[in-house]
This record gives structure tokens, C-alpha cells and sequence, in this order.
């Protein structure tokens, strides 16, 4: 052949594009270890490790913006931007809203993205009143229904301004109904017992295969609309040793180790080997009291609570000097968090007058149980040494162990009853008004204790119907500030998240669900 | 007795066995404070939806009731569903049976074929050097954890001097398995002309066989010098002495009246490691039976716990079965009762 000009620039650029081609093609895998493997993929019905992986595999019409901070990547909760969703329309009342679906959505059997699966998705979830029901319980939704191939009609009871955070979740999710649909039976119209072990979405990976109580693997979508990721294979590993996994990821063998504890944290962030990530988290470690019980009910001795604890202490005893300490229930990676209202420093004299003053002037004698179990690994010395605390100004706290499913039982809305206890809770949603209805709220199915402050309700009721930004965080100032004077937990700290991975993985960014994204994820 | 009238009876004694084993477990996982309703509810669940999950396991049915419907399912072969996975106990247990024999064999044999000739030897000269350095070995196989064994034998050839493939399961991760016939992969492999996948179980293989051929080996080094000095010191032994018999001779007739209580202490023995292979497991994350009924232990998935124990006591059955079979085989003058 002779060599010409134009074959010379031809085949250039045809080495150009096969390189290039190569790159886009080659061969990534990512292994992840997990103390367990995935043991079900229905958002609903969570189990264990469900949600580490269908966050992967489900995504939704909404999505949040990031930003940069301190040089850390993270979501930026007022940025909600179109997903699968291309663009929405909203009633004058707040309570109709349409969204028009993005055209060529694919999963990876092929099948499009229609307003069907929207539709099927929420009926799913609404039948099965678990999750996603309380999802959208929350975010006050009645109905969804599709109105065109591509628009999808939701209606909702009230405003709800937290309606569009809602729609980042992975459930309700959008199953690819075409494919789901050909494994549901009569008995079974949901498809779930085939939800066991399969996936079904539109998000960037999908479940290949799935060894039970050892791996699940799933490969990445070859028709997700957002490109490609760098991993088109992530093995999700059970190795149930935690020193096992902390010394594969050492060594190289694993590129990700699932929610590394405190210890192996402090261990790992000096070996050059393995890079340790860290966010302020959003939830919040705290001891509650419960003002329905006698000893509680007077507001001065849950301050005095309050004064004799101190959180430096505690975050250097127990979390390693690496939690971040609370003062307010809101955390402060949501916006409207009001660091100040809480102002409980240590001060044990403090803590005595008011003991005195509320009738206690030589202290509580009588025991008073502080219960934990093993839900959280905190709990258990954050309970030891807040009653140790507690007996420096003369009250009787004696830690006791109980199981976390009896936890569980005794803090479950229709019960709470439970005087003293440790715990941690959080919202999902990254919105002010979300997380003191959650928590704060006579009706949040996070208040746990009982505490019930009419007029905090009604700033809390206000605020989930106020679609004015500005006026929804002054009315959450207020509600922060009411609550603090009320000081019916004693804060703690916002633990914060640990992320390990090998030292070349980048693009990791903090989801308030505490799931990393694998599509965000390179290894280059 | 014939064998098959051997057989019919150890059937027959071993029933009732049985049927304590399932009401034991059965009792104790439901009143040893395992509630699997907390975790399968998830943190958003309301009492009523608790309540609800309760019903639909049965759990709200008095304990008798609840037996009952357990007992006939089993009698037909029933291990009910895992309340967490929702899977068949039976299947799982299946999948995993040969996942944890393959370990057990290798590293029990392996134990036995370490530990008998150097009790023997051990016992031809006692309190000489060798069976000082022994004494000393098989003390420390003894007393190690063996968590904290797996541990370090993993930090050292692995982590240290790179020797042991990573202890992430069976075989590597970048392997493709090989097609499924006796459920090893090394014999699969082997079978199936896939030496890639032969040559990464073998060598993943070697240190949970070598953890647990020392933790086996130890007891049995120890047991097999004692029996050894008994026979040792026996009538027969100090006849055939007496008598002049060349020393290989007397040897020969030690280890051949030393093999039936050896025999029945390694039968012991295997049945007895069934704590340690779940720690094994646990640490080279194995996903064998072993790791499955820790986990079921540990979450409390009642189905699993009490299917996991079930099968245990049945291979314990088998296995004193089979050892019985063996001796007969070995000394045909021992009756078969």
C-alpha cells in the first residue's frame, strides 16, 4: 500500500478512535468487601444491605446538584435538579404537579423509561405500606397517575416543600415494569419474590448474579443514559471479618470497604495504602429523656441533664476525638441549622442549682436507667459515660443493656415508652422542616420519647406547607430555639461517616442515605 | 448382628434424638432473646406494621402451635424459609454442606495424618526430647484462639510476606468458577479440565486446611500417645516384648491395637470442630455452613438457626455411624451395636 497523506491521517485517526474506543471499553472492576452480602433488592422491604445496593441500581426523577467545600465534594440540598425527570410543572395550589419524563431512557433489557413505571412504582409502594409508603406519607402524595406516554401526574394532599427531595430517593422506585411484569404471578403481582434476587431499573448498574450470604455482582448498565461509569463490574464481597476486610483493602485486594467502625478508622487513616474519607453526618447521637416520665417532666432537670454532660469528653472517650459535637438536632450539613440555640455547655454547678431548683437539691437517688443496646455501636459507651457523668452532680443513672429489637418495640410510634435512652437517628431528606418533623414532631416516627410541644407542632406544621424558602428556615430558627429551651435530649454528636477506599479511587461524595454512588466513583 | 439390622437400630435410637435436638433449638432460639421482627421492619416501621410482620411468621401463635407446625414440616423434609433471605433452609444448607465438608476433610485429615504418627512416636519414647517438644506444640495448638490464629496467619503470609492468596472466600474473585458438579471447587476444577480455577481454590485452600490441621492436630497427638502407652503397657504388648519379638513387630502390633480408639477419637474430633470451622469461616470468609449458621445465629433468623443444628446433629449421627462401620471393617471380631 502506499503510503499517502490522507492514509496517513486516516489511519491516525482511525488508531486515534480504537485507542480511544479501548479506553471506553476496557475492563474496570471494583471489589467492595461488606461485612454481609445484599439478602434482598425491593427498596420496600428493606434487609440487610438492600439499600447499599438498590441506591445503585434505582435512581429517580429528581436529583441534587454537588458543591465544593472545604475541597470536599458535596450535595448541595437546594440544588434539585431534573434526573429522569426532564422538567416539572406545578398547580398554583402546590398540589398538582407534573413532570415531563426525559425520551430514551433505556434499562439494560432495553425497554424505555415511560410515565407507566412512574406510575406502577408508586402503586407498589403504596400497596405494600412499607418504605416508600412512608416516603410518601411524608411528602404528602396521594396519588400518582400517567397522563401520557412521557408526563406523569402527581398529586399531593397539602404543599409539601419537601416534595421534590423526596423524588432523589431510590424509593418509591421506577422499575422497568416491562421486564418486572413478565415475573409477576397472581399470587404475586408485585413481582417481589423475583425482586429476591433481581434487578430491574434504570439507574447505572444492575444485578448480574448473586451468590446468597457470599456476593452479589453487579455489572453496569450498557444503555444508562448518563454515560458510562469507570467500574462496569463491582463485586459486592461478604467477608464478615472486620479485619479481614480492613487488611484486603491494605493490601490491595479490595478497592472499598463497607462503613469501616472507629478503631480500624483511627488505624487506617495512618497507612499510606488506604484513604479514609470523612462528612459531617446527618444524624445525631444523643441520650433521650422522655418528658412524660415523672422524673422528666420538669424542664429544668432535663437542662440540668444536659449541663452535666460534657460532649468534649465524650467525642475524644468515645468517637476518637472524630465526631463532630451536636448543638442543635438539625445537622449542620442541612441548611437552616442554627448552631447556637443549643447552648448546654459543661457546667456541673450549673446542673446542680437546677436540680435544686426543681426539688432536687441533693441530687436523684433514685435510680434512674439509662437504656442501650447494640443498634449502634456508640450506644453502649455513650451510656456508660454519660451516667458516669451524671453521678459527678448526684444522679443515680445506671446503664442497662437491652436488645435493639426490644429498642425497637419500646421507641415504635405507638409506644415510646422508654424514660432514658441512647440512640441515633437521622433524616434521609436534607431539609430542616423534614428533620424536626421527623424527630421533634408529636407524630415523627423519629421522636421516640414522647416529646410533644404544641406550639413547636404548629411552627413544624407551618413550616411543611411554607414554600417560601426564606420564611421556612425562620420559622425552623424558631422551632430550634423552642426545642433547645426545652432540652429534651441530651446531644451528643453527629458521629460523621468514614468512607475507606484504595488510595486511587476518587470522586466519592456524601449522600445524607450514606451510600456511595459507584457511578461517581473512578479508580484512575 | 447383621448390618442391616445395625443399621435399622441406630436408625431407631437416633430418632428420638433427634426430636429433642428440634424442640432444644427450637425452645432456645425463641427464648434466648433473638427477635428477628426489629430488623426485618427497618426503621421507619409503626407498631401496627410490626405487629403485621409478627402475624405473618406466626410468631404471635402460642409456642406449642408454633412447634407443632415446625415438627411436621421437617418429618417431610421441610426446614421452612429463612425469615430474612425468604430462600429454602434446605437449599442453603445443600449449597453450603460440601463448601464446609471439603474444608473439614482436608483439614482434619491433614490433622489425623500429622497428629497420630507423632503421638505414636511420642509414645515409643516418653518424656524423651521429642516428646517434650511435642507436649510443648500440641499445648499451644490447644490453647490458641483460633480467630486470633486465622488472624495472624492471614496478617503474616499474607499481608506480610505475600505468600497466601488475600482470604476473601473459596477462590479469587477475578476466577470464573468452574461448572458446578460435587460443589469444590478444586474437585470441580479438577474434573473439568479448569486449572485456573483447580489452582486458585488449592491455593486458597491452604491456610484455613492449615489453621484448622492445627487445631485438630493437637488434641489428637496428645490422645494418640496416651492410647499408645496403654496398649503399650498392655498384657499383649509385654507378652509379645517378652517373647523377643523384633521392636518392628511390637510396633506393628501397638498400631495395630492402638487403631480403634484413635479411630473413635478422630470421629470425636470432627464432630467436635464444627464450633472452630464456623470461626474459620467467619475469618476467611468462606461462605460455607459454618459462616451460614453464624449468621443466622447472629440476626436471628430462627428457620436458619434451628435447620443449622438439625444438620449438625444428623452428621454427627453419620459420622459415628460411619466410624462404627470402619472399626467392624478393621476388627471384624467387634460387634456391630
Amino acid at each position: 500500500m502506499k503510503l499517502t497523506g490522507k492514509t496517513l491521517v486516516l489511519s491516525a485517526a482511525l488508531a486515534l478512535a480504537m485507542s480511544v474506543m479501548s479506553g471506553a471499553a476496557k475492563a474496570e472492576t471494583m471489589i467492595l468487601a461488606s461485612p454481609q452480602a445484599p439478602e434482598g433488592f425491593d427498596g420496600d422491604a428493606l434487609k440487610a444491605h438492600t439499600q447499599n445496593v438498590v441506591t445503585q441500581v434505582y435512581e429517580n426523577l429528581v436529583a441534587y446538584g454537588t458543591m465544593e467545600v472545604d475541597g470536599i465534594t458535596t450535595l448541595n440540598p437546594d440544588d434539585l435538579k431534573p434526573h429522569l425527570a426532564e422538567s416539572w410543572t406545578v398547580s398554583e395550589d402546590g398540589k398538582t404537579w407534573v413532570f415531563k419524563l426525559r425520551e430514551g431512557v433505556l434499562s439494560p433489557f432495553g425497554n424505555e423509561l415511560t410515565a407507566d413505571d412512574v406510575e406502577w412504582g408508586w402503586a407498589k409502594s403504596f400497596e405494600q405500606k412499607r418504605t416508600g409508603n412512608f416516603i410518601a406519607r411524608v411528602s404528602n402524595v396521594t396519588g400518582v397517575k400517567a397522563i401520557s406516554k412521557y408526563e406523569v401526574e402527581f398529586t399531593l394532599s397539602a404543599p409539601s416543600a419537601i416534595f421534590l427531595n423526596a423524588l432523589t430517593l431510590y424509593v418509591p422506585g421506577i422499575y422497568d415494569t416491562t421486564e418486572v411484569k413478565k415475573h409477576a404471578t397472581e399470587a404475586d403481582p408485585w413481582a417481589l419474590e423475583w425482586m429476591q434476587s433481581n434487578t430491574a431499573g434504570f439507574g447505572a448498574y444492575h444485578l448480574e448474579s448473586l451468590r446468597a450470604d457470599d456476593q452479589a455482582v453487579f455489572v453496569a448498565n450498557p444503555n444508562y443514559f448518563g454515560g458510562q461509569p469507570y467500574y462496569d463490574r463491582v463485586i459486592y464481597k461478604e467477608i464478615p471479618s472486620e479485619a479481614s476486610r480492613v487488611t484486603l483493602l491494605k493490601a490491595g485486594q479490595v478497592q472499598w470497604i463497607d462503613r469501616p467502625s472507629i478503631n480500624q478508622v483511627v488505624n487506617m487513616q495512618a497507612d499510606p495504602n488506604v484513604k479514609v474519607q470523612r462528612a459531617t453526618s446527618r444524624s445525631v447521637a444523643a441520650a433521650r429523656m422522655n418528658p412524660s416520665c415523672e422524673v422528666f417532666s420538669d424542664t429544668r432537670v432535663r437542662q440540668a441533664f444536659n449541663y452535666a454532660v460534657d460532649k468534649d469528653a465524650l467525642n475524644t472517650a468515645v468517637f476518637a476525638g472524630q465526631a463532630d459535637i451536636a448543638r442543635s438536632i438539625v445537622s449542620p450539613i442541612i441548611a437552616g441549622s442554627n448552631q447556637e440555640h443549643f447552648a448546654y455547655d459543661f457546667d456541673p454547678e450549673k446542673a446542680k442549682a437546677l436540680l435544686a431548683e426543681a426539688g432536687y437539691p441533693d441530687g436523684i437517688a433514685e435510680p434512674v436507667e439509662l437504656l442501650y443496646s447494640d443498634a449502634f455501636w456508640h450506644q453502649e459507651p455513650v451510656a456508660i459515660q454519660v451516667a458516669d457523668m451524671l453521678k459527678k452532680v448526684g444522679i443515680n443513672a445506671v446503664p442497662t443493656r437491652i436488645t435493639s429489637s426490644e429498642m425497637r418495640a419500646k421507641a415504635a410510634p405507638a409506644e415510646q415508652s422508654m424514660c432514658f435512652f441512647t440512640w441515633e437517628d437521622g433524616p434521609i431528606v436534607l431539609d430542616a422542616v423534614y428533620s424536626m418533623f421527623l424527630m421533634t414532631h408529636s407524630t415523627g416516627v423519629s421522636n421516640r420519647a414522647k416529646y410533644n410541644n404544641p406550639d413547636l407542632d404548629a411552627l413544624i406544621d407551618q413550616g411543611r406547607e411554607e414554600l417560601d424558602s426564606e420564611k421556612r428556615m425562620a420559622l425552623m430558627d424558631e422551632a430550634q430555639k423552642l426545642w433547645a429551651e426545652d432540652a429534651p435530649w441530651i446531644l451528643v454528636a453527629y458521629p460523621a461517616t468514614f468512607e475507606a477506599m484504595a488510595p486511587n479511587v476518587s470522586g466519592w461524595v456524601y449522600y445524607p442515605d450514606e451510600h456511595e454512588r459507584w457511578r461517581e466513583l473512578r479508580g484512575d | 448382628m447383621s448390618f442391616h439390622r445395625f443399621l435399622l437400630r441406630r436408625a431407631f435410637m437416633v430418632l428420638p434424638l433427634l426430636i429433642g435436638v428440634v424442640f432444644i433449638t427450637f425452645m432456645l432460639v425463641r427464648i434466648g432473646g433473638l427477635d428477628p421482627v426489629g430488623r426485618l421492619a427497618g426503621p421507619t416501621a409503626t407498631q401496627a406494621e410490626f405487629d403485621s410482620i409478627r402475624e405473618n411468621l406466626g410468631l404471635d401463635q402460642p409456642l406449642w402451635q408454633q412447634f407443632g407446625i415446625y415438627l411436621g414440616n421437617v418429618v417431610q423434609g421441610d426446614l421452612g424459609e429463612s425469615w430474612l433471605s425468604n430462600r429454602p433452609v434446605m437449599t442453603d444448607i445443600k449449597e453450603r454442606a460440601m463448601i464446609s465438608l471439603e474444608l473439614l476433610f482436608w483439614g482434619v485429615g491433614i490433622g489425623a495424618l500429622i497428629g497420630v504418627p507423632v503421638g505414636l512416636r511420642a509414645a515409643f519414647r516418653p518424656n524423651g526430647k521429642f516428646d517434650q517438644v511435642t507436649r510443648v506444640l500440641s499445648l499451644l495448638g490447644f490453647s490458641i484462639p483460633t480467630y486470633w490464629l486465622a488472624l495472624v496467619m492471614i496478617f503474616v503470609f499474607f499481608y506480610l510476606l505475600g505468600w497466601a492468596p488475600p482470604a476473601i472466600g473459596r477462590m479469587s474473585l477475578l476466577v470464573s468458577p468452574p461448572e458446578m458438579i460435587t460443589g469444590s471447587y478444586l474437585i470441580d476444577g479438577l474434573l473439568t479440565a479448569n486449572w485456573e480455577a483447580a489452582w486458585s481454590s488449592a491455593s486458597h485452600l491452604v491456610l484455613p486446611v492449615i489453621c484448622l490441621a492445627i487445631v485438630s492436630a493437637a488434641p489428637i497427638i496428645k490422645q494418640t500417645r496416651a492410647i499408645a502407652i496403654e496398649v503399650l503397657a498392655s498384657d499383649t504388648v509385654r507378652y509379645a516384648q517378652a517373647c523377643g519379638l523384633p521392636e518392628k513387630n511390637v510396633r506393628k502390633l501397638v498400631l495395630r491395637n492402638s487403631a480403634v480408639p484413635v479411630l473413635t477419637f478422630v470421629g470425636t474430633e470432627v464432630t467436635g470442630l464444627v464450633g472452630t470451622m464456623s470461626l474459620i469461616e467467619y475469618v476467611f470468609a468462606w461462605g460455607g455452613l459454618g459462616q451460614y449458621g453464624l449468621n443466622a445465629i447472629i440476626s436471628g433468623d430462627f428457620t436458619a438457626v434451628q435447620g443449622y443444628v438439625l444438620v449438625l446433629a444428623l452428621f454427627s449421627v453419620l459420622v459415628f455411624v460411619i466410624i462404627d462401620i470402619i472399626v467392624h471393617l478393621i476388627e471384624p471380631r467387634s460387634e456391630l451395636n
